[in-house]
């Protein structure tokens, strides 16, 4: 089945209430609260290190044209203390992520919530750093 | 339970619930063999990116409207995180915002000093007790920290910053005249309640204070933390280093 991308731009006002906000540094320091985005992809690695997990994924347009992402997450001390660790997605795991796109334009996210086809959330409780609607 | 009794109890209950306490006096507050209340345990702390909120479960009460002085004010008012924000290039957080990072830290105590092992980054931060501040040391990203004992809390005063931080993650500000006043109370056996003063004529016309609380956590244990392993954010140019 092929892969659907869906990258939802979305304008004012959606998640952008909140205060947009990471633990590490600011979230303005890299991220558009104003850019909300949802990713449809293929895990193709995870990085659990400090200061940010960080998830790369390989997306598909309707034409079939992969993209590749990567987007940040919570810092895994804290996610390990939440019952989660790097084997909690494996390379090759569908997911959604619904997060903020960087300023500078790349592929690269602010994911405040992770999803698996069956609707489980992984790495849920990352919120700890009170980013854009609370899902980081 | 007479209606006395009762006004008594809650009486008793609110301030306790208020700040999250939720435990009775009959808990006791655990002592060193001077006497001293413990402060000593990994304590897991209310993440407060902007001091001037407070958490709703009262866990954290903040200054809602900060005393700016016109220059506080401009600093304040034209601080933008993208043009840098130092904490992404790992720098040190420095005293307040490793205070209120969601982190948590472990105290170690003894009669001449008490030491602040924070979880964020892997930073400490040493307070000699009943000891006069270093005279004419270099400013430093924590500053300079001396404790007492002030009956059963112990006060940190802490001056000779370098100005080189900001007090929480949204990025209030403050300059090298600032000088905090940290009070650690531990109320019952699990818990200690903290309270902060920020004092900075340059940057605030008063004094105002922020309170939280502290939960003992015997579950946890620190972690290690190493910020530079891999910040990408920094590394890949997403973020911008501070302006020097």
């Amino acid at each position: 089945m092929r892969l659907k991308q869906a990258v939802l731009v979305a304008g004012i006002g959606l998640l952008a209430a909140a205060l947009p906000l990471v633990a590490h540094h600011s979230f303005a320091a890299e991220f558009d609260s104003t850019k909300a985005i949802t990713l449809q992809g293929v895990v193709t690695k995870l990085d659990w290190m400090n200061p940010h997990i960080w998830i790369y994924l390989d997306t598909k347009d309707d034409s079939g044209t992969v993209a590749h992402w990567q987007c940040e997450g919570g810092p895994p001390n804290t996610l390990t203390r939440n019952g989660w660790s790097k084997d909690s997605l494996k390379i090759g795991d569908q997911v959604n992520i619904d997060g903020f796109r960087s300023k500078d334009g790349s592929n690269t996210c602010n994911a405040r919530s992770v999803k698996l086809p069956s609707g489980k959330s992984v790495f849920a409780g990352s919120a700890e750093d009170g980013g854009p609607n609370k899902r980081q | 339970m007479t209606i006395r009794t009762a006004i008594l109890a809650i009486a008793w209950l609110v301030p306790a619930i208020a700040f999250g306490q939720g435990s009775g006096p009959s808990a006791a507050v655990p002592r060193t063999p001077d006497g001293k209340p413990d402060l000593s345990g990994l304590w897991q702390r209310p993440y407060v990116p902007d001091m001037t909120k407070s958490n709703k479960d009262q866990s954290q009460i903040g200054t809602a409207d900060l005393p700016f002085t016109d220059a506080g004010l401009k600093s304040w008012k034209t601080y933008d995180a993208a043009n840098g924000d130092y904490t992404g290039s790992c720098l040190p957080f420095g005293l307040m915002r490793s205070m209120n990072s969601p982190d948590p830290i472990q105290i170690m105590q003894s009669p001449k000093y008490v030491a602040l092992l924070y979880e964020q980054n892997t930073w400490f931060h040493i307070i000699p007790v009943d000891k006069p501040h270093h005279d004419g040391a270099t400013p430093t990203w924590f500053g300079d920290s001396t404790g007492h004992w002030d009956g059963d809390t112990f006060v940190v005063d802490t001056v000779n910053f370098n100005g080189r931080t900001r007090l929480d993650t949204i990025g209030h500000p403050h300059s090298d005249a600032l000088h905090v006043i940290e009070r650690f109370t531990r109320t019952d056996a699990t818990h200690i309640a903290y309270e902060v003063t920020i004092d900075d004529p340059k940057t605030f016309t008063k004094p105002w204070t922020n309170k939280r609380t502290f939960t003992l956590r015997t579950d946890w244990e620190i972690m290690e933390y190493s910020c530079e392993e891999n910040n990408k954010d920094l590394y890949d140019g997403h973020i911008k280093p501070p302006p020097r």
